[in-house]
């Protein structure tokens, strides 16, 4: 009995398999046909075509015709779906008067400590760097939210920058964030490296935030007030991993709290102000943060603008022997020049410094030349007096030549 | 409650007009002619600038927090400057895709749609040209599509809408015979320009575009393409140079000289030069300068 109906299965499954084979053949016969016809219909098509025929609508194709090759493609296709992918490289070439070696044991007394194993991640070395390659994704999830990460590359290390879901359709003005992100308090912690004006972070942010600035994850609420002037309220609750400044390991620690606002003084200058208070834990008590930023911007024409920004920034950080409290501040002025070319220069100092009255301080000075909107090269000068080796304040001099390039669905930036 | 809600929104739809926010001025335009005393028109960007680059300040945004209704020109022509303001407006009312969102671009059959889309070949839409308000005849689909989005976000006055529509196209198509008899008595119809910025009102009279100051779009001239330029102008016996409120006149004026070709400035929307604050008067400017 067994045999016999394996028997017939075995039969049964040759009969069906050259079935098949046929089915095949005549399929292959009739796409091989229809083909064909395709490119008959497109020669004569391409006869008819003027030499000045760009105004002809892009409905010349009988689709009726092509669907029957196009639907076992299309069917299940999601490509249309695919989110906005952008790739940012950013990389440089740096002369400095100190060597490799001992440049990343450096301390800013108060601030930063003696670590000869310190993260620096922008233009870490005298000579070549490839600084990062960064992938940024965006996409609608749904009717309700948004999706936006980046994913920020360097040789030997992969960090997820951002990843956060916002919402879409929040009434009122409303707007939550949720996931990793970068605080939106003040003016240079929002942007990513390759959107800052000079090259290198002011030392007020490095100072008190590190080289990532204040970015964790948490929960972002803004509201934007239905006002002529432009008035913004952000509430954010962060972990507070940040070393530099919190880092109080046994909760989530950290509560940001801003306001924007900004007028137009007459139809092409526009100033834009914000204060902001940080309220976090360390390890051996509070840390309150309080900052203000200051935007003015000019149009003299399409291509030509003057920005002038500075923040500044004061800390109050309770340890055990006594409360450190310390401020800083950098101040910049930007040209654009024409479409090309766009020079600056950025003041930086740190004060209250634990040091007695000796402040520590930064000159910057920056020439740029973009050939095209997505690509940047940026000649940047520094004198570095904020920096300490052994005990002792050295001048870092450094001359860099930073190449950054964005391709693919990459945003506008914002103001 | 329901009553309450009910007396508000009553209340907002009889004393509120409809705020409209529209990207570029010849827009505005057309939104102020079909929504009539029903909307309140305010338009983002200032047409001396050039349209693909308007700095996107943050009082903008404010303006938008309240929009019911945003028009845009789209085919690429906002996306370096409207996406962040969109992104920080928090309304869902205009966001792309919603009732309150208005592409104009979809009522336009676009010219020049490139083959083949790259960025080595400077700042091309991939969608097509989309300087398509330079044409007078397209006030005609993008006035209808205002029209019919405005309808749907304010049905009570849908009616009031196409009355107006149908005033003004009336009108609008006595002006376009004028228009069109007058740029019949032409003659010179070689030209250069200095971005693709006319082409659309070009191709609708016949006129031909020998070729642009700017190498590729988006990208600053230079010194071989300009000697190339010259040439094409006297080989191609060109007769103007057409050029923008906004780029640097520097290229356009040496060209004009060095060829001996006239040059000229055009509007490139309602407002962009003196005496051209309204429909009419945007497009007999532009007739006038160069049709002579």
């Amino acid at each position: 009995m067994k045999k016999i109906l394996i028997l017939s299965a075995f039969c049964s499954s040759i009969l069906l398999a050259s079935s098949e084979v046929e089915d095949l053949k005549m399929q292959l016969l009739q796409q091989s046909e229809m083909i064909k016809a395709l490119t008959q219909r497109l020669d004569k098509l391409e006869e008819e075509k003027s030499p000045y025929s760009e105004n002809i609508a892009s409905s010349g194709f009988d689709t009726s015709m092509m669907q029957g090759t196009q639907t076992a493609n299309a069917s299940f296709s999601q490509n249309a779906y695919l989110p906005d992918i952008a790739l940012i490289i950013n990389s440089s070439a740096v002369g400095r008067n100190i060597d490799n070696v001992d440049y990343s044991a450096y301390s800013t007394p108060g601030f930063i400590d003696t670590d000869p194993n310190k993260e620096i991640p922008f233009n870490p070395d005298r000579g070549f760097n490839l600084n990062y390659a960064e992938v940024a994704m965006y996409s609608a999830v749904d009717p309700y939210f948004d999706a936006f990460a980046i994913f920020h590359m360097r040789a030997a290390d992969f960090e997820i920058d951002e990843a956060y879901v916002s919402t879409r359709d929040l009434p009122y003005g409303l707007k939550v964030k949720a996931g990793k992100f970068k605080s939106a308090f003040g003016r240079y912690n929002e942007k990513h490296q390759h959107a800052w004006e000079f090259s290198e972070q002011p030392i007020v942010y490095s100072g008190f935030f590190g080289p990532e600035g204040l970015s964790d994850p948490g929960v972002q609420l803004q509201w934007v007030a239905p006002t002529d002037t432009y008035l913004m309220l952000g509430v954010e609750a962060m972990q507070g991993t940040n070393e530099q400044s919190f880092a109080y390991a046994k909760t989530n620690n950290l509560y940001n709290t801003y306001v924007k606002s900004s007028v137009d003084v007459t139809e092409d200058t526009s100033v834009l102000a914000g204060i902001s208070y940080i309220h976090g834990k360390n390890l051996e008590g509070n840390t309150d943060i309080y900052a203000a930023d200051l935007t003015v911007q000019t149009q003299l024409d399409s291509y030509r603008s003057l920005a002038w920004q500075s923040e500044y920034m004061y800390r109050n950080r309770e340890q055990n022997i006594k409360t450190a409290r310390q401020d800083g501040m950098y101040t910049q002025l930007v040209y654009d020049i024409n479409q090309n070319y766009s020079m600056g220069a950025r003041y930086d100092i740190l004060m209250k410094n634990n040091l007695g009255d000796k402040n520590l301080d930064m000159y910057t000075a920056m020439v740029e030349y973009k050939p095209f909107e997505f690509s940047r090269l940026r000649l940047e000068y520094s004198l570095d007096k904020s920096k300490y080796y052994g005990g002792e304040q050295k001048d870092v001099q450094q001359l860099m030549l930073e190449l950054n390039i964005a391709v693919g669905a990459h945003g506008a930036h914002s103001y | 409650m329901k009553f309450l809600l009910f007396l508000m929104l009553t209340l907002a739809s009889v004393y509120a007009s409809l705020n409209v926010q529209t990207t570029y001025t010849s827009l505005g335009e057309i939104a102020k002619k079909v929504g009539g005393d029903k909307v309140s028109v305010n338009v983002l960007a200032n047409p001396h600038y050039d349209p693909h680059f308007i700095v996107p300040k943050p009082s903008l945004i404010s303006k938008l927090r309240r929009a019911d209704v945003l028009i845009i020109n789209g085919a690429g022509l906002e996306l370096g400057w409207l996406p962040p303001l969109l992104k920080g407006a928090h309304n869902g009312k205009i966001r792309p895709g919603a009732k309150g969102f208005i592409d104009v671009s979809n009522a336009i059959k676009l010219q020049n749609i490139p083959a083949t889309v790259s960025r080595a070949f400077g700042d091309v839409h991939s969608q097509g040209n989309p300087h398509y308000m330079l044409d007078p005849y397209s006030v005609i689909p993008a006035a209808r599509l205002i029209a019919s989005k405005l309808s749907a976000v304010d049905e009570s006055n849908a009616e009031y809408y196409h009355e107006n529509l149908d005033k003004f196209l009336k009108n609008w198509k006595i002006y376009l015979k004028g228009l069109d008899t007058k740029m019949r008595g032409c003659k010179e119809k070689n030209v250069v320009q200095y971005h693709e910025l006319f082409n659309y009102f070009l191709n609708r009279y016949q006129y031909k575009s020998y070729g642009n100051i700017e190498p590729l779009p988006g990208v600053s001239p230079s010194s071989k393409h300009t000697l190339a330029l010259i040439n094409t102008i006297q080989s191609k016996k060109v007769n103007m140079i057409l050029q923008d409120v906004y780029h640097n006149q520097k290229t356009a004026k040496f060209i004009a000289q060095k060829a001996g070709v006239k040059f000229l400035i055009l509007p490139h929307d309602v407002g962009a030069v003196d005496k051209t604050d309204s429909l009419e008067k945007f497009y007999t400017v532009i007739s006038n300068k160069i049709c002579q």
